[in-house]
């Protein structure tokens, strides 16, 4: 758990976080989201002490972080940034290794580590771990850089507009994995993001910062539902917000199931539990259809999801 | 102006201590309190300046033109095949010491001054050809484009597009080039050229530290001079 | 398939060596190979080609650059690989043409005469290393294959040098005249500019440091080096003997020491005082250039400022100070030849005692081996800053 109270940080006379409170439970993904110069990056560098606290306190799992050796802190936390900060004379494996070995793990379980971690992230250990960042592409490059963080398993996770750098295609990727780690793994993790979007998918609670303060602190749900103020509402965009509560809940939690699963029929279009309602609703409106056939993940079929439910419990 | 304060008061200083070297002979009686005569009056300093900046500035036009020359040769499309050998040859012609350089002139020019300008422009122009290189393949790539997509002629996105963005870099070329040949042209006194270099070659000729000195302050400030005079002119520069 | 292989295999014709071959071609028509010398001082009958090796001798010469001429144009399938065989060869056999020379021209019985390299003969060997360099260049050789190139050349030439048919050449005489000399001017030119370097980097290493710690300290240290590079040599030399002997005169133990207004003292702290600039400039831009977004990747991820330095700054400044150590070790090498003016010894005495003289093969034994210590200095030293790069360069 990590807590910020009163938390400020001036820069000479201009003041770049102005005394915010902030808790982040155990296991959730906090993300800070606002435009550039909000305060957001100043945050997070304040967590694991890159930047002094001009006033306040952080407490990390109720332990002051101001009492503790700032490379113990760090030691404990993983730390991903925008355009990875891989050191370009090392190679990936070495660069995945560095905190294990700050941390004089024996070199076996190190190298089983590497090992390990580069396969959660969808790399070929026998294909990348010998190469040097600069022969991978921005994505591969970014995984190393989760992997890196990831490495001697810190309870907690900084990451500062890891994915900001990539095309889009690349960084949906990203987020997807990033979920899909996180369901694994249960990272207390603070991420840094100017895309709402992005927020919204993968926080468990977000908190909207504009001119150093907090605007508004809740859940995706909260924050598209009843947005605190206008800045909030412009950021998550007030037409569209229809959509983007959709593209929050499950496919999963509006079906209708069937009593038993059954075998679907050779060629039939259908969405996955797991999907979004807004891709289920995209889909019903490509295939003019007003209700669509959903399968669980091994393929069968479980039930049906119809546009009147997901109309009435859209918004 | 407050830039040109610098090289006018030491272009002052040197014009004053050539002429009237004798002001400083308490200092050079001190230094050298066994000798007769302790001003050096082989030949006037002032002629001895005079010569040495007339090597220096000829060799640096010279060179100047045949370096910006062939730079810009080199990075056109007609002699873009010779761009590799022409910046190879101005980096591995600078390791060639300026004395080697010097030396090897002799056998060829006999002693003098044909044998030094000789010298002097050969290895002047290395770093300005180095710079103008540079200079113009740092020039933005799309700067170029959108001038030529504009409708510039290849001649006028030079003149008007890349010399004026790569001078900044062929001035500094042009700078490194003279400090070396005032050094260089010092030096050359050993091989028949009358330069600043006379009192000190004859003073370590005769252990005459008095004329060591006089020659070796005068060649001091005449670098000084210069080199604050690069300074001013690119102060100024940077200031429009 | 076939049709399309043969025509993309060809490379297009190379105007640079041709232009190269066709300059060596009309200067060695033009200019003297070689001087037949009746002594030491004398200036003594310069031959043309035709003349100093006879007709077979020309023609080779002629058909060699000619060759050289005819496959940088004409359409071949193998033009770099047989430039290179060819112009390695030329040059690994350019001092059988002297050999030749002498045979042909020097008189039986008089001891003093010599025969000296003409300009037809140094032009030859400017434009064949051009275009090795040029072929080199094409052929995107990695650096094993340009050694392997330079040793043969060398080694015949060493090996042709220690035969007697060369003996009669004014610069082996000079040499043979004084080998004991000879060895003692390289030792003393090493000691001086390789002890300048070390000293310079140690106090660059600090000062560097210095200059990062303290804000301070950026502006005086620059301008001071600075200042310092802008001073002629031979200017500094001769201001350092006078103070030098004031201080050796009130101190005499360090007389003692060997330390003197000439000789080697002053020598060093010039060069040391040359070395400054380019080793500072270098570890500073080095060791600040790291950007910064990686020291704070580092710090981030829990490294302390020693980790840091030692495990990210160091390694990777150290290919841009190794830079600088080329850069300065060939400055202080051209610089101790002007330090012989204040009696420091090294290669530079020959070359002033050969102008004093007007012996310019004494010269020549002076410069060669100067211009040649700085060429393996500059050959070394980018080997070792590019095998301290273990990134490969692009993706």
């Amino acid at each position: 758990m990590i807590e910020l109270k009163n938390v400020t940080c001036r820069f000479g006379t201009s003041v770049a976080v102005d005394r915010i409170s902030l808790t982040i439970e155990t296991g959730e993904v906090c993300v800070l989201v606002g435009s550039s110069g909000c305060g957001k990056s100043t945050t997070l560098r304040m967590v694991n002490r890159l930047l002094p606290l001009s006033a306040g306190e952080i407490l990390v799992d109720g332990e002051n972080i101001t009492t503790m050796n700032p490379e113990q802190l760090r030691l404990n936390m993983g730390y991903v940034i925008q355009g990875t900060g891989l050191f370009p004379h090392w190679t990936v494996a070495r660069n995945v290794a560095m905190v294990p070995e700050l941390l004089k793990w024996p070199r076996q379980r190190i190298d089983e580590r590497v090992q390990e971690l580069l396969t959660l992230l969808g790399l070929d250990p026998a294909i990348h771990a010998e190469k040097y960042p600069q022969q991978l592409s921005g994505g591969q490059a970014q995984r190393v850089g989760v992997a890196r963080a990831l490495a001697a398993d810190p309870n907690i996770l900084l990451m500062d507009e890891p994915f900001g750098a990539l095309d889009a295609i690349t960084r949906e990727n990203l987020q997807l994995e990033m979920l899909r780690i996180q369901r694994q793994v249960r990272k207390t993790t603070v991420f840094v993001t100017h895309d709402i979007d992005e927020a919204l998918k993968l926080a468990t609670r977000i908190a909207v910062m504009d001119q150093g303060r907090i605007i508004q602190h809740d859940t995706p749900e909260n924050i598209l539902r009843r947005p605190a103020s206008d800045f909030v509402e412009s950021l998550v965009g007030k037409q569209d917000r229809g959509l983007k509560l959709m593209s929050l809940r499950r496919v999963g939690d509006l079906m209708q199931r069937y009593p038993q699963a059954a075998i679907p029929e050779p060629g039939e279009e259908g969405v996955q539990e797991d999907d979004s309602l807004r891709l289920a609703l995209s889909v019903m409106l490509w295939q003019d259809s007003g209700e669509l056939p959903v399968f669980n993940g091994d393929g069968a079929k479980t039930g049906v999801v119809t546009r009147e439910r997901i109309f009435q419990a859209g918004a | 102006m407050r830039a040109w304060l610098p090289p006018l008061m030491l272009a002052t200083l040197l014009c004053g201590l050539s002429a009237g070297m004798s002001v400083l002979e308490p200092l050079y009686e001190w230094v050298q309190p066994d000798k007769q005569q302790v001003i050096y009056e082989r030949e006037s300093f002032l002629s001895l300046l005079q010569n040495h900046i007339l090597l220096v500035l000829i060799s640096a036009c010279i060179g100047t033109l045949v370096a910006v020359a062939g730079g810009i040769f080199a990075t056109r499309p007609s002699g873009r095949d010779f761009l590799p050998l022409v910046s190879q040859i101005a980096s591995i012609g600078q390791t060639f010491p300026p004395v080697a350089v010097l030396a090897l002139a002799v056998p060829v020019l006999g002693f003098g001054e044909a044998p030094i300008l000789l010298a002097l422009i050969l290895y002047g122009l290395l770093p300005i050809l180095r710079n103008t290189l540079a200079g113009l393949q740092g020039v933005d790539a799309t700067v170029k484009q959108a001038a030529l997509g504009m409708g510039m002629s290849p001649l006028r996105v030079l003149l008007q597009v890349e010399l004026p963005l790569a001078g900044r870099v062929i001035v500094a070329g042009i700078r490194t080039s003279v400090t070396i040949n005032i050094a260089t042209a010092a030096i050359g006194s050993t091989i028949g050229a009358r330069t600043l270099g006379d009192p000190v070659v004859a003073g370590l000729v005769n252990g005459n530290t008095a004329y060591v000195l006089q020659g070796a302050i005068l060649i001091g400030l005449l670098a000084l001079t210069v080199d604050s005079l690069f300074e001013a002119a690119e102060s100024r520069a940077s200031a429009i | 398939m076939s049709s399309t292989w043969s025509t993309s295999d060809l490379s297009p014709p190379n105007r640079v060596v041709s232009v190269l071959a066709l300059s060596a071609l009309v200067l060695v028509w033009v200019l003297n190979l070689g001087t037949i010398l009746p002594n030491r001082i004398v200036p003594g009958t310069g031959h043309g080609l035709l003349s100093a090796i006879g007709w077979p001798g020309a023609m080779l010469v002629t058909a060699a650059l000619s060759g050289c001429l005819l496959i940088a144009l004409l359409p071949l399938r193998f033009r770099y690989v047989s430039l290179l065989i060819l112009v390695s060869a030329s040059l690994a056999t350019l001092p059988l043409l002297l050999e030749v020379f002498a045979a042909r021209h020097l008189p039986e019985n008089s001891p003093y005469a010599r025969s000296s390299i003409g300009s037809g003969f140094w032009c030859l060997l400017f434009f064949l290393s051009l275009m090795l360099i040029e072929i080199f260049g094409r052929l995107g050789s990695g650096r094993g294959l340009q050694l392997i190139v330079v040793a043969v050349i060398c080694g015949s030439w060493v090996w042709l040098f220690q035969g007697d048919g060369l003996e009669s050449l004014s610069l082996v005489r000079e040499f043979n005249a004084r080998p004991d000399k000879f060895e003692q001017a390289l030792w003393t030119h090493l000691a001086l500019a390789l002890g300048a370097v070390t000293i310079s980097a140690g106090l660059a290493f600090v000062l560097a440091l210095q200059m990062i710690r303290s804000v301070a300290w950026r502006r005086p240290v620059l301008s001071v080096v600075s200042f310092l590079q802008t001073i002629p040599s031979l200017a500094v030399f001769g201001l350092l003997i006078a103070p030098l002997s004031a201080l050796v005169e009130a101190y005499p133990v360090l007389q003692a020491l060997g330390i003197r207004g000439i000789g080697w003292a002053p020598a060093m702290l010039a060069l040391v005082a040359y070395s400054l600039l380019p080793m500072v400039r270098n570890t500073y831009v080095a060791l600040t250039e790291v950007p910064e977004s990686l020291a704070d990747a580092g710090r981030g991820m829990g490294m302390n400022e020693r980790q840091l330095f030692f495990r990210l700054k160091l390694p990777l400044a150290l290919p841009v100070i190794v830079e600088g150590v080329r850069i300065t070790t060939i400055q202080a090498i051209g610089l101790t030849a002007v330090a012989a003016l204040i009696g420091a010894g090294g290669f530079g005495s020959f070359i002033f005692q050969g102008l004093g003289q007007a012996a310019m093969d004494l010269v020549l034994l002076g410069a060669l081996p100067t211009i040649a210590l700085a060429l393996l200095a500059d050959a070394l030293l980018s080997m070792l800053a590019a095998s301290l790069r273990p990134t490969p360069a692009t993706a």
